[in-house]
């Protein structure tokens, strides 16, 4: 009570300060009326008296002064003064507080920015029950270079029965695929995930309407016939009717019929944000004995940790049961490792470093920034040594003007903050819209409170920064100047300079390890995009169908579509010719396996081989080389001998120096009486399959006739301009059956922009920073150079009073300023000698040490902070030395 | 509660402010004047720091003041004791003694 009282006064007396300052002048007045008449009956003169009445009291404003003081609210009120006075003074200044504001604005709005990405991405937690209880589980097999790769089902089921710490597990299909879905307005192509049952309850979502999905879902015996799927809020209001009747209606998905479970939440995204059918396995219950089931890893699994269960202790049991079912299953087993991860950490593993490049980077800009205010701030105080000077001598406390000009700089900063949330805010919204799709959860990357938290923290961290430079020199005059006359600047200004040429050495380096970052990333880019892809995509045009099972049921009808859909292509005008392959290249891959040749001993394999199945005419039509032997043929039917076609990076690894044609191979490590040997015909030219920066995989190519699958692509050589032809390759897949709905149509040069998508991405934030990072810096040379021209005028005149040549005087100075940024060049190239190792991950075919970069970078700063240091020098030479020298 | 810690000397002032108020409520002139005559004229208070002292022990909540009119019929504040403030006055006398106990000990025996 004492406490909140004494609170309540002291904030009136801040707030109502008046009615407590006109209590007290009262109180003082009655005082001294009183002691004054005291005086007056003891005899003396009113004059007299009230001379002595004051005398004896004391000074009334120290008095005045003391008691505001006992509420202790003093530094507040000081601190409201100092800003005021602040504002005042920046508002005589509009040039000067503009330029800070703009630069605080940037460094602020690009931290800003990268924040909010980073704390989307990064920070936020997962929005499920308990996040921080669910891992991600994943099989590792070091044979192979797997690491982190999807499971195997049987395992997981294993893992989920015998270890105790889960409290359960759940399974996803790695990656999504594409559904028809026969809705009112004819058939959609719609994204499904296919999962285990009892997915949603490990995650701890429950549905809006309706329920989701049952863990018995997971398996259906054969022929069971009621199928069920949970929907996404977004099918069930676009395609629905948005309505409670969605429930327990039946619907019609790839020919099939589903009956619809409940809605998700809205805010649900998992997988991949484009999902909008949660399909259970459907596993049929016996799979779980087969060999299949525990060898092929398609599946990703999430399981929760007991209450009360450290993720060291979950891990050992894990790894225990891993180790069981090595012995147990040496055929599949034997060097399957696996492992978990925490999901949150999981998910961001790949966007993670990068943000942290890029968060460093903006970092790096700020700092430029506040260096290039420093010197704004300092060359101001440098400017009002005098007043300073003055009001020291008046007896203003050291602290005192130390906390005031600290205040002017945080009023700075908070102006500069305010405008670079703006930036920030418009900042964000651009990063989101130059992401390349799928990069970053853009539903995630607002301003929220931690970015607001954020913006306020480095507003304050960045006007302390700034402002101790000027805060300590003010600190540091002496009264005694205020008697001195004349602008004797070369002693007054010198520390001031000093800290102004420090700080440009500063900013010059790290506007160097900006731009050397940048330059790396450049290199590394262009050193990409020329990576031969293995074809060429320039006027080729890939079309992807799915098939639905239930009407095309046969390889037979299968070859027969895709054939009748070829030759209605071929009949399109523009159109060269036409392929089919189930992958394209340039995008992710398919599946792997491992292989023996018939010719070779029991214990020699190949491993982590690449298939695909395509038609004779893709190679034609992608313009892939056939190196050796021969391309399919009409006779490479169904029934006919299985044939294959390795790649050239194929031949090389397993069949050098001896001929791979004609030899047998079989796609199993140990091949048996069920195995199928596939005799190879020919070799063709590698393309890349995942990227341009990853090594060609081997691989294996079937022929389609011979094994066709319902998803797959077409190719299509055009003469003339690809997406000119698009309407009409939409009409012949519509005449082929009406009822196929396309599931993606792109050039091939868009597939390959796509695939270099993300290091654009990056290399373009970090050329941006690294742009705006050169002109803070410059701009700050430029200052700097100013300031020093200025300090050494009485020098400049006279030098020309003694005959020295303009130019002379220019270079003079240029030399002064070269000799900084030089300096600072050369501290930057250490410190990104040290910095670009740290990129390593991030170049392609780029060393860190880089010497075209590492040249090329210095000299451009150099130059341009030539041009910063020459506008100065030609000012200070035109200087007239007579009237210079008499300035005094 | 009062503060054991409290600068003794400090709080002489504070002390002498209490003990006046015992007796009878008064306004700060006043309480100046009974000082002095408490003191015999040897502690001479700087009258102005009766104030601030005064803005403490009301803050504290040991005095409490409000305004009323004097026998002149002029306007002044008025302060008196509060029940803390008159139990404090008790804990600071023992202080004080304590102290001049301690220093009287160390005259003595030097």
């Amino acid at each position: 009570m004492h406490a909140f009282n004494s609170v309540v006064l002291r904030l009136r007396a801040l707030f109502v300060k008046s009615a407590a300052e006109r209590d007290l002048d009262e109180e003082i007045r009655f005082h001294l009326e009183q002691e004054t008449e005291k005086n007056i009956r003891a005899g003396m003169a009113p004059d007299e008296a009230r001379r002595r009445a004051r005398l004896v009291f004391g000074n009334v404003e120290v008095a005045k002064e003391a008691h505001r003081d006992t509420f202790g609210v003093r530094w507040l009120q000081d601190l409201v003064a100092d800003a005021r006075f602040a504002a005042r003074s920046l508002r005589r200044s509009p040039v000067l507080a503009g330029a800070a504001v703009i630069t605080l604005a940037l460094g602020i709005g690009a931290n800003t920015a990268i924040f909010s990405a980073v704390n989307g991405v990064i920070l936020r937690p997962l929005p499920f029950v308990n996040a921080d209880r669910l891992v991600m589980l994943w099989e590792s097999n070091p044979e192979y270079h797997w690491d982190q790769q999807d499971a195997a089902p049987a395992n997981v089921l294993d893992w989920k029965e015998q270890v105790a710490a889960f409290s359960d597990v759940a399974m996803y299909d790695d990656g999504t695929s594409s559904l028809t879905f026969l809705g009112r307005n004819g058939p959609e192509l719609v994204q499904a995930a296919t999962v285990t049952g009892n997915l949603f309850s490990v995650l701890g979502v429950r549905a809006e309407i309706g329920r989701t999905l049952r863990d018995a879902e997971t398996w259906s015996p054969k022929g069971a016939t009621n199928r069920v799927l949970t929907v996404s809020d977004r099918f069930w209001r676009n395609q629905l009717g948005g309505d409670s009747t969605a429930v327990g209606r039946t619907i019609l998905v790839n020919g099939r019929e589903f009956t619809v479970t409940g809605v998700l939440p809205p805010t649900f995204n998992f997988i991949s944000p484009d999902v909008d059918l949660w399909v259970p396995e459907g596993w049929d219950p016996g799979n779980r004995s087969q060999v299949f089931f525990r060898r092929a890893h398609w599946v990703r699994a999430v399981a929760r940790l007991q209450p009360g269960v450290t993720y060291a202790q979950a891990n050992a049991q894990l790894q225990m049961v891993i180790r069981r079912l090595q012995t147990q299953y040496p055929a599949t087993n034997r060097v399957m490792g696996g492992g978990m991860t925490p999901l949150h950490d999981f998910f961001i593993r790949d966007t993670r470093r990068p943000l942290t490049l890029l968060l460093t980077a903006v970092a790096l800009l700020l700092l430029i920034a506040c260096a290039n205010v420093g010197n704004l701030l300092l060359v101001r105080a440098l400017a009002r040594w005098r007043e300073v000077a003055l009001r020291l001598a008046l007896g203003a406390g050291r602290g005192r003007l130390i906390r005031q000009s600290l205040t002017e700089s945080l009023v700075l900063s908070v102006l500069g903050g305010g405008a670079g949330l703006a930036v920030g805010w418009f900042g964000t919204r651009a990063l989101v819209a130059m992401q390349p799709p799928g990069l970053l959860p853009v539903d995630q990357i607002r301003m929220d409170w931690s970015v607001l938290a954020f913006v306020a923290g480095v507003t304050v961290v960045s006007g302390i920064l700034f402002g101790i430079a000027p805060a300590v020199w003010n600190g540091h005059r002496m009264p005694g100047d205020a008697l001195k006359e004349g602008t004797r600047g070369a002693g007054m200004g010198h520390r001031a300079r000093r800290w102004g040429s420090g700080l440009v050495v500063g900013e010059v380096a790290l506007a160097l390890l900006l731009t050397v970052g940048a330059g790396l990333l450049v290199r590394s880019y262009w050193k990409l995009t020329r990576v031969p892809p293995g074809f060429d995509p320039a006027g080729v045009l890939a079309l992807r169908l799915n098939l639905p099972g239930l009407k095309y049921d046969s390889a037979g009808k299968v070859v027969a579509f895709y054939e009748q859909l070829e030759q209605r292509l071929r009949g399109v005008p523009g159109v060269d010719a036409t392929g089919l392959s189930e992958e394209v290249p340039l995008t992710s891959w398919g599946w792997t396996s491992q292989f023996r040749a018939q010719t070779w001993p029991a214990d020699r394999y190949g491993s982590e081989v690449a298939h695909r199945a395509t038609s004779a005419g893709y190679f034609a039509a992608m313009h892939v080389p056939v190196v050796r032997g021969r391309n399919f043929g009409p006779e490479d039917r169904r029934g006919s001998p299985p044939v294959v076609l390795i790649n050239q990076s194929l031949a090389d690894q397993y069949f050098r120096g001896e001929d791979p044609i004609g030899q047998r191979v079989s796609f199993d490590r140990i091949p048996d009486s069920t195995s199928t040997w596939y005799t190879i015909i020919g070799v063709v030219g590698d393309e890349r399959q995942t990227s341009l920066g990853a090594e060609t995989k081997i691989q294996f190519t079937t022929a389609f006739a011979q094994d066709p699958s319902n998803g797959m692509y077409v190719v299509i050589r055009t003469s003339g301009d690809p997406s000119a032809i698009g309407p009409a390759v939409r009409r012949a897949v519509h005449d082929a059956d009406p009822t196929l709905a396309i599931a993606s149509l792109q050039t091939m040069e868009v597939v390959r922009a796509a695939s270099l998508a993300r290091q654009r991405f990056f290399m373009t934030m970090l050329m941006l920073f690294a742009g705006v990072g050169v002109v803070l810096a410059v701009v700050g040379v430029y200052g700097v150079m100013a300031q020093l021209a200025r300090g050494r005028r009485r020098e400049v005149g006279i030098r020309v009073a003694l005959g020295a040549t303009a130019a002379q005087v220019r270079w003079m100075i240029v030399r002064h300023g070269l000799r900084l940024v030089a300096f600072g060049l050369a501290l930057g190239i250490v410190g990104a000698l040290f910095t670009a190792r740290a990129m390593r991950l991030f170049l392609f075919n780029v060393s860190p040490g880089d010497p075209p970069t590492f040249i090329a970078v210095p000299l451009l700063l150099l130059a341009v902070s030539a041009v910063a240091a020459w506008i100065p020098a030609v000012r200070a030479s035109r200087a007239d030395p007579a009237s210079t020298l008499r300035e005094e | 509660m009062p503060n054991p810690q409290s600068d003794v000397l400090r709080g002489t002032l504070d002390l002498l402010i209490l003990k006046t108020l015992t007796l009878e409520p008064m306004h700060g002139w006043g309480i100046s004047q009974r000082i002095q005559q408490f003191s015999r004229g040897v502690l001479d208070v700087n009258q102005g720091s009766l104030y601030p002292a005064l803005q403490r022990l009301e803050l504290k909540r040991w005095i409490d003041a409000d305004w009323q009119t004097t026998e002149n019929n002029r306007r002044a504040r008025y302060y008196r004791l509060t029940p803390q403030g008159r139990r404090a006055v008790g804990t600071e006398t023992d202080s004080w003694r304590r102290y001049v106990s301690a220093v009287e000990w160390i005259l003595a025996t030097s």
